[in-house]
């Protein structure tokens, strides 16, 4: 009887984890499906599109997913394998050498005429040894702006923006004169960076400079001690080493001039401040810092390859985010400024706009390979930040920190433009 | 009849609990295996097969309550820490995570330089003379060609039809595609190679643009090398995951692989001085961080137990007061604390008057790290040694009183070393915690600050956890082999302490 009744409930155990195991298994994507990854704005608005218009590459259907964040769809683009990947991320640009290196993302050719779309510095973040991994989608950028209601004119120098700061701190209660409200002390303070003679690399006819330091320590050093620095070589509080309160000491009128992001002005003219958006003017009138132009991108898996959909994911790349009509139908939505010379032209908000012409005054291609550092030294990114702390926070002396912050740039440019 | 039901309804519930685990377990199975989570599969089957045998037959009464407990120990304990020991030997970093067969594919496909003109043509994809062709337009320079994987030929512009974008579409013995029928052909239009000028190819972007390209670096798989085909160089396996230059090492071909190196991350920690001093740093401040956390936690919270323990009014009002820092959730009163240092916003500097860089400067952050962590964890001490203070006679301090020891000696010489005898595991497993207390470091500070410009690889408030953490996610180069390492480092000083505080307190005798 005992064993009568073990042997019937063995059977039907397994009768029932047959049945239900089969029918639970996850059903398996359609063979002609193109998957696209996208963070939580893009991943929606990309659907909507997708929604309205699906025929962009005939004989596949287009799938968005959409991830809660950005470092949701990051982490998720880290853990993809052959099976789970997708076969287009839209992510950052410096996802680019990191991708290419694990082999996550693969090259594609595009003709002259898709190329000629773009302007060519938009290629820079997407590719890495030579290789292209993708198009560019939306470019970010910043600049700066100036409260119209504490400065009538926009300034001409640097000098002028550190005078009036002075001029004005205690009367008007001035937080800071200039501050990063948008980009970070490292991304968005390249253009003070700039302003005061350094880079992290200097361009030349649409290429990297590496004939020349792109640092002249003394020359930096001179400008810092003249600008940001009091008579006993501490700030005199014109440009903070920090972001945190920046943005809202802007809104609040505490500071006359502030770096923000292109994806932000929204945020600033809800408030009711125009869109005065302008380069970080230099030490001497005429010139401007320069400032990353970087561009997020819609990027080709290998995955692709392994799913049998390579040529499907190329032409979605050519026909839907390389082409004007594709472009145009997504940042309707989407309200970046796009990187397709087409969609540009179609741009409709000022402030959009005025980013665009502060950036062909003084942007610079961002260069992930030379800027994320290699083996054995530091990466633009925590070396900039470092030196503003030591300079305006420890009190160091800018000479030495600016010498060290030079080699290592020096070592950067080395071994990335090998990459390029 | 209803008797015979309440009699069989135990194992009647048992299989169906059973059944319905089997369910779930095997529907984990058929997905592991078709996700080729072999090892995942493969335990969910050993844990079926255990299941199956312990609650279907009596061979183990006691297995049938260790059982559950095992397997979640096996899946969760001992198979993260296995995990953990194998990939410390394996160089597993950005660059080197996919397998030897993937890196070769893909580094194949990789390997492919297109002409110096960076020669495309818009195509048709099609079939000439039944077989898969393109029918090539280079409209700028009113170029037509048929291609096939053997054959190219060369076409008049007035023997096509051609559109309004110079693009030929139609040509005698050349058949388009349909739409349909393209997205079924897309592996072969990805993969096939039309013939186009010596060593030189026509490869498809997509089913309408075609690219001239050749094969730079060609596999050998005899030889397990990679050939460069315009320079004559080679590629060998140089043991570390990559592909090497056999005459510049420094100069590899990427993606590279998973690959065993056995015991070098461990060498590394000793013989590298770039890892090595780092580390050494770390440790010691991990130490000394673990270490005054569970002295002043301990010494604010004996503190005010003692007050605690007198009679005073608004005693219980108090008490709940200083047990709130505890209750509260840890990872929200970090974050507020770091908001109180902050420099320019910060409350601590607003009341002091100061403009002090707390997260800026070594020193001060580490006075601020200890700072927070003894306002989060004296209240565990003072419940800890109130309650311990209970449990000592106070026969022991009247008799001392009687004697005519005064109350700092019998604090010093009967209180506290009972205490101390009661408390001493706590101690030990409070400082374990803080060895690894990787929330507090990482929302308070980051680890910083590091000055990068000095050269500094570790932040002055990394402790080995919070360093562990930033070699594997924390820069462009992810070291996951080298993070494993450190880890299994972790792991024996923790489990040694742990096992010198559980031998301590004596816990095992009592199973003896």
């Amino acid at each position: 009887m005992q064993k009568k009744l073990i042997a019937k409930g063995l059977a039907s155990t397994l009768v029932l984890a047959l049945v239900a195991g089969l029918n639970i298994v996850p059903a398996q994507a359609a063979d002609k499906e193109l998957v696209v990854w996208a963070d939580e704005t893009r991943g929606p608005n990309l659907t909507k599109v997708f929604a309205a218009k699906g025929d962009w590459v005939s004989g596949y259907k287009i799938t968005v997913k959409s991830f809660s964040s950005f470092d949701a769809l990051k982490d998720a683009v880290d853990k993809a394998t052959d099976l789970t990947g997708p076969d287009i991320i839209v992510g950052a640009n410096d996802w680019v050498p990191t991708g290419a290196k694990n082999g996550k993302l693969a090259p594609i050719t595009l003709p002259a005429s898709v190329k000629a779309r773009f302007t060519a510095n938009n290629f820079f973040d997407l590719s890495y040894k030579g290789s292209l991994y993708g198009v560019p989608l939306d470019i970010n950028n910043v600049a700066m702006v100036y409260n119209e209601e504490l400065v009538k004119n926009a300034p001409k120098t640097l000098g002028e923006m550190v005078n009036y700061y002075k001029a004005n701190k205690d009367k008007k209660k001035l937080a800071a004169g200039l501050c990063i409200a948008g980009g970070g002390t490292s991304w968005g303070a390249h253009s003070v960076l700039s302003a005061l003679g350094g880079a992290a690399y200097r361009m030349k006819n649409g290429a990297v400079d590496s004939s020349k330091a792109p640092i002249d320590p003394a020359d930096l050093a001179k400008n810092i001690k003249t600008y940001l620095l009091d008579a006993n070589g501490k700030s005199n509080g014109f440009f903070p080493a920090t972001d945190t309160g920046c943005k809202d000491n802007y809104l609040d009128g505490k500071v006359p001039f502030a770096i923000i992001g292109n994806w932000e002005w929204q945020d600033y003219m809800g408030r009711g401040f125009q869109m005065n958006l302008m380069p970080v003017p230099g030490v001497k009138a005429g010139s401007y810092g320069t400032m990353f132009g970087s561009v997020s991108g819609a990027m080709l898996t290998s995955y692709a390859a392994k799913r049998g959909v390579e040529a499907g994911a190329k032409d979605l790349l050519i026909n839907f985010f390389a082409s004007t009509a594709g472009a145009t139908a997504y940042q309707s939505i989407e309200l970046r400024p796009p990187a397709e010379k087409g969609a540009q032209s179609k741009v409709e908000f000022t402030a959009q706009q005025n980013f665009g012409k502060a950036a062909s005054k003084a942007g610079i291609p961002q260069i992930g390979a030379i800027l994320n550092g290699t083996t054995g030294s530091k990466s633009y990114w925590d070396l900039l930040p470092a030196f503003w702390t030591a300079v305006l926070v420890n009190g160091r002396d800018p000479l030495t920190e600016a010498t060290k912050m030079n080699n290592y740039f020096v070592k950067n440019i080395t071994a990335g433009v090998k990459d390029l | 009849m209803l008797e015979n039901i309440f009699r069989h309804l135990p194992k009647v519930l048992k299989y169906v609990f059973l059944a319905l685990t089997f369910s779930i377990l095997v529907m984990f199975i058929q997905s592991a295996f078709a996700k080729k989570e072999y090892e995942i599969g493969a335990f969910l089957l050993l844990a079926v097969i255990a299941i199956a045998i312990t609650y279907l037959t009596n061979l183990s009464i006691p297995l049938k309550f260790f059982l559950p407990g095992i397997l979640f120990l096996s899946a969760f304990v001992i198979g993260p820490i296995l995990y953990t020991v194998v990939m410390s030997t394996f160089q597993y970093q950005t660059g080197n995570y996919i397998s030897k067969s993937q890196a070769i594919e893909r580094v194949q496909m990789l390997g492919i330089a297109p002409d110096e003109a960076n020669t495309t043509f818009d195509v048709v994809v099609g079939t000439y003379k039944n077989q898969f062709a393109i029918l090539a337009s280079d409209s700028l320079n009113k170029r037509y060609l048929i291609s096939t994987t053997s054959e190219r030929i060369d076409l008049a512009s007035d023997l096509l039809t051609i559109n309004e974008n110079g693009v030929a579409i139609k040509s005698s013995d050349f058949s388009p595609a349909t739409s349909d029928e393209i997205a079924g052909l897309d592996r072969q239009i990805s993969t096939t190679r039309f013939k186009y000028d010596g060593d030189y190819f026509i490869m498809l972007e997509g089913s309408s643009v075609g690219a001239v390209a050749r094969q730079v670096l060609n596999y050998k798989a005899s030889e397990d090398k990679f050939i460069n085909l315009v320079d004559g160089s080679q590629f060998v396996d140089n043991g570390r995951g990559n592909y090497a230059n056999a005459g510049n090492p420094e100069d590899i071909l990427q993606p590279g692989w998973r690959s065993p190196i056995w015991f070098s991350h461990y060498l590394d920690l000793v013989k590298d001085e770039s890892v090595r001093s780092p580390l050494f740093t770390v440790f010691i401040w991990t130490v000394i961080f673990a270490f005054l956390t569970v002295l002043t936690q301990f010494a604010l919270g004996l503190l005010v137990a003692i007050a605690m323990n007198k009679p005073i009014w608004g005693r219980r009002v108090y008490r709940s007061i200083f047990i709130l820092p505890y209750a509260m959730p840890s990872i929200m009163s970090i974050l507020i604390w770091g908001g109180m240092f902050n420099t320019e916003f910060g409350a601590i500097n607003a009341l002091l008057g100061t403009d002090i860089a707390w997260f800026q400067n070594a020193t001060f952050a580490r006075v601020a790290v200890i700072m927070v962590n003894l306002w989060l964890g004296f209240p565990y001490f003072y419940l800890i040694t109130s309650g311990a203070m209970q449990a000592i006679p106070s026969e022991l301090s009247e008799a001392a009183a009687i004697d005519g020891a005064s109350p700092r000696q019998i604090f010093a010489r009967i209180t506290l070393p009972l205490l101390l005898k009661i408390v001493t595991p706590l101690l030990i497993a409070s400082f374990a915690f803080n060895f690894n207390n990787f929330n507090l470091i990482y929302l308070l500070t980051g680890g910083g600050p590091r000055n990068e410009l000095d050269g500094q690889i570790a932040g002055a408030t990394d402790i080995l956890i919070s360093y562990t953490y930033k070699i594997a996610f924390g820069s462009n180069i992810q070291d996951l082999g080298l993070a494993s390492a450190i880890s299994v480092i972790i792991f024996i000083i923790i489990a040694s302490i742990s096992l010198y505080g559980v031998r301590k307190s004596k816990v095992l005798d009592s199973f003896s």
